[in-house]
């Protein structure tokens, strides 16, 4: 190499006749005096523009369209959509944004968000919109007597309006959340393959059918939230209970529902492995006189409770999710879970704990940030066949 | 001068290759002791690089390349960097007084924080913090510890400042400092950046979002490190490939600059695990009436066991990079069961120092987040440059060092101290063997030969039983070699096999290798060149054969 060095060291120089240096520091001034006659910026070359273009509109809030994948109603399919954000104020963001499935659900709405008030122990979010889902399976009531042979499908049209304040008033651990919304249900006869509910179904034997009530919804949550972000978590847990008023305007289909959420995520071997743990229960209760129609009654199934089954799979008035997953860290973007869930649907809350279990079980990879997931894909199998998962949320 | 012969006077000029008019291998200013900086630099313009183009190109582009076994082209012809606007020998060449390495460089005063006024946020590194200035109204950039992690952050630059500055590297000068709340304030211009992308007036709020993030003392106080502003036009990071087109002095591509290269050696050390070109910075500074671009290792700060923001730095640093295909898909088939060392390694944790251990590190396997060119590129020889540095810093020394990050717990410091002795006892015993380690070479007028074994002085590796010199009459016109004869010593010493020449301009080449036992670079020789003057014979040349 040395050789060679010289050998075209000295043939140029040769060639162009310049005067090779007498010393080590005039070769190297000299070398400096060649480039200082062709000087230029720097120039990144096309991928780097692009990337920095991408880095700077992120961190500039100059970002404005996004995808969405919010679908009208669990189990509309794959979904596409977009919004337009923009911010209105250093924080404040309001966002419109629309999705649709092939299935002919549609949902359109604009959102309002304030996520830092009381001096950052607080958020508020406001929606207001108009969705639409065209196949809404049911398979009837309870866990034993259905089958996923059972299935009727039902739609809705549905404005909405709705109101969620969290307040975190120690910054951290406990958090307060009121929600207030009002929806009318328009609910009528559903499309697609199955039949209609109301050709399996009269309003003698589905309590609710034919129904559109308009409901003023009030909630409060009181937990306990030591996960570093809902979005992705290794470590942390979620203890909370929320309870619900469902009003009726016309008094007929009113009802309450509790609601108790835990979640626990045990990092092991360095966070190599975390064992996660979910469960929830539903407990809902007509309110006086009244009916709970079918379509608001708690449900499993779909990809984000009993996942091996098909959304809205089991319905009735209380209901008990179990779900662990043993998810392994592949790197520290991608996770590869294996998951188990279980639960039930039932009339009596007795029941819940005393009936057996639906379960399933498979596996799952998730593409994710620091606090967030964008990707979840999920193999899971149930004894009603095999069901492929996509979401952009996380499981819990 | 065509681009062709400019390349090759870059790529030859300080490793000894090039030859003058007269076809002479060294020059009379062999072995250079500083890189001249010869053109105004003036032109050159603040530039850039994002964060997301440089973790993608390292991590798709970088990590795929082969290392083009390049030898360092800014060495001079005795295998030595020379003082230049990266790098000032500093550690190995000469003896540095225990006072100046704890003093490292800082030169100023420290920063009297009876009053900070906060000019704005900060803006470089994870870190919470402020751009503000002190009592004096000189400026400064602020820096907290994580809560639950006290001290870590603070420590950990302070002392990796001062390691960083004892290695060559010309580094911010930084204090370990406090702020009291109530004698903070806001600047009339102070602003914040929102997320909207707008400046606005910072706020009491602001302030109080960034102290929450920040480590609160039993008094009430922050304590804070305190960087001071950087003298010079500020220019932006430099990179760790390539040359800055707009700097006419800048002619060695970065990844074939040795202190660069070193810095794989120095990383794994120190577990400078954030080692990319947005945590350096280059300045145009005014020297002897012309401007120079210097280049700075700005953000040292993720060192050691903490990763600022988040306190201890994540279990796999320092072992693997953020994407790998190979670990990623063990362990997917494996479902984790495909442990790594990480995994296994115990760690003493002291919230002051973080997840810093020593039993389960391995120089070589060591990873930063992301790799650099520069990283990849890195040859034995630079190696084995890099480990004789980290092995002069003595026990004594380190100790010191460790002392000036202000640890509260004495077990926490004797805890880190020990750990950075450990690991340079590792890096020792990697990379000194791993090439001939003949260094310091000398001939006296009387023909006495002496030199060291960087290896066997550090520990690192047994004495062979013997060294065998062979000794040439070198024609500097022409590199022709005429023999003089072979010694042979048990030692580090041995004498010339006969009469050399005396008169002025002589050269002679004296190749030297171990015998016996000794590891199988060490069989490779270390070609040695001297010159002849009236004073005596002076060391021009090392070469160590690859």
């Amino acid at each position: 190499m040395l050789a060679a060095a010289v050998a075209l060291a000295s043939t140029a120089a040769a060639q162009d006749e310049t005067p090779v240096p007498d010393g080590r520091a005039a070769a190297i001034e000299q070398a400096q005096a060649q480039k200082a006659a062709h000087l230029h910026e720097f120039e990144p070359n096309k991928v780097e523009k692009f990337l920095d273009q991408v880095e700077q509109t992120l961190l500039s809030g100059g970002i404005h369209f996004h995808p969405f994948f919010d679908s009208a109603l669990a189990g509309g399919g794959f979904t596409l959509g977009a919004g337009y954000g923009r911010h209105v104020s250093s924080y404040n963001i309001i966002d419109i944004r629309g999705s649709f499935t092939f299935k002919g659900y549609k949902r359109i709405e604009t959102a309002f968000l304030a996520p830092r008030l009381f001096e950052r122990r607080g958020s508020l979010l406001l929606v207001g919109g108009w969705r639409e889902a065209t196949q809404v399976g049911f398979y009837g009531l309870g866990n034993e007597n259905t089958s996923k042979n059972d299935r009727a499908n039902y739609s809705f049209k549905q404005p909405y309006a709705s109101g969620t304040l969290d307040l975190w008033p120690t910054r951290k651990l406990l958090l307060l959340r009121g929600i207030l919304d009002v929806a009318k249900w328009d609910v009528g006869a559903g499309k697609g393959d199955e039949p209609s509910v109301d050709q399996v179904y009269t309003p003698q034997t589905l309590p609710g059918l034919g129904a559109t009530p308009t409901y003023v919804h009030s909630q409060g949550t009181l937990a306990l939230d030591s996960r570093p972000g809902p979005g992705y978590a290794r470590r942390g847990g979620y203890y909370g209970i929320s309870f619900s008023d469902y009003h009726d305007q016309d008094g007929l289909y009113g009802f309450r529902r509790t609601d108790y959420e835990a979640t626990q995520h045990v990092p092991l071997l360095r966070d190599a492995w975390v064992l996660s743990f979910h469960g929830e229960a539903q407990l809902a209760n007509a309110a006086n006189n009244q009916t709970i129609p079918y379509f608001m009654l708690p449900s499993l199934g779909g990809g984000s409770s009993l996942r091996g089954f098909s959304s809205w799979r089991f319905r009735d008035r209380n209901s008990l999710l179990l779900q662990a997953e043993w998810r392994v860290l592949a790197n520290r973007f991608l996770d590869m879970a294996v998951l188990y869930d279980a639960g039930r649907v039932a009339s009596r809350r007795s029941d819940l704990t005393t009936a057996p279990l639906k379960s399933d079980y498979g596996l799952g990879f998730r593409f994710h940030g620091p606090l967030t997931t964008p990707l979840r894909i999920e193999f899971v199998k149930s004894n009603e066949g095999l069901a492929l998962v996509f979401s952009s949320k996380a499981a819990f | 001068m065509t681009r062709t012969l400019r390349l090759a006077v870059v790529a030859a000029v300080t490793a000894g290759t090039l030859v003058s008019g007269a076809g002479t291998r060294f020059f009379g200013d062999d072995p250079l002791g500083r890189e001249p900086e010869s053109r105004d630099a003036s032109r050159a313009k603040p530039t850039d690089i994002g964060l997301l183009y440089e973790i993608s190109y390292n991590l798709f582009v970088t990590q795929s390349r082969q290392p083009s076994n390049t030898r360092a082209r800014n060495v001079n012809t005795i295998d030595e960097v020379p003082d230049s606007s990266w790098f000032t020998n500093r550690i190995l060449p000469r003896t540095i007084s225990a006072a100046d390495l704890v003093r490292g460089p800082n030169v100023g005063a420290p920063p009297n924080p009876d009053r900070w006024v906060i000019t704005r946020e900060k803006s470089a590194g994870a870190s919470p913090g402020f751009t503000a200035t002190d009592a004096g109204g000189e400026t400064w950039f602020l820096s907290c510890d994580t809560p639950g992690w006290n001290e870590g952050a603070s420590a950990s630059t302070v002392v990796a400042t001062k390691i960083f500055w004892a290695l060559g590297y010309n580094q911010v000068e930084t204090f370990i400092t406090r702020i009291d709340r109530s004698r903070l304030v806001i600047g009339d211009k102070a602003t914040v950046k929102r997320p909207n992308g707008k400046r606005t007036p910072m706020s009491a709020d602001d302030v109080s979002a960034t102290l929450e993030r920040c480590a609160r003392s039993a008094d009430g106080s922050y304590r804070v490190t305190a960087g001071r502003l950087l003298p010079g036009k500020v220019l932006g990071p430099f990179r760790y490939d390539g040359t800055r087109p707009d700097d006419p002095n800048d002619t060695v591509e970065h990844q074939h600059r040795r202190e660069l290269r070193a810095l794989r050696v120095f990383g794994a050390w120190t577990n400078l695990s954030d080692l990319k070109a947005g945590n350096t910075l280059d300045t145009l500074v005014e020297i002897g009436g012309k401007s120079v671009v210097r280049h700075y290792l700005q953000d040292v700060g993720s060192t050691f066991g903490i990763a600022p923001p988040q306190g201890p730095r994540d279990w796999d640093d320092g072992f693997e990079y953020f994407y790998e295909g190979d670990p990623l898909l063990k362990r997917l088939a494996s479902f984790g069961f495909a442990l790594s060392p990480w995994q296994t390694g115990h760690y003493t944790v002291y919230p002051s120092v973080g997840r810093f251990e020593a039993d389960n590190f391995e120089p070589r396997a060591w990873k930063p987040h992301t790799p650099t060119l520069a990283y990849l590129e890195m040859q034995p020889d630079d190696a084995f440059w890099a480990a004789r540095r980290v092995a002069a810093f003595d026990d004594a020394t380190l100790r010191a060092l460790a002392h000036t990050g202000q640890f509260s717990d004495p077990k926490a410091e004797a805890h880190f101290a020990d750990v950075l002795i450990q690991r340079r006892d590792k890096i020792a015993r990697t990379y000194l063997p791993a090439v001939n380690p003949i260094v310091e070479a000398r001939l006296s007028a009387a023909g006495e030969l002496n030199f060291e074994n960087a290896a066997t002085w550090a520990n690192a590796a047994p004495a062979p039983s013997g060294y065998h010199a062979r000794w040439f009459q070198f024609d500097n016109a022409t590199g022709e070699t005429r023999p003089i004869g072979d010694t042979r010593a048990a030692g580090l010493a041995m004498t010339a096999p006969g009469a050399l020449p005396s008169s002025a301009g002589n050269m002679v080449q004296i190749d030297i290798t171990a015998e016996g036992n000794a590891p199988a670079a060490w069989q490779k020789p270390v070609h040695l060149f001297f010159r002849r003057s009236a004073d005596g014979w002076t060391l021009v040349g090392l070469d160590r054969e690859r």
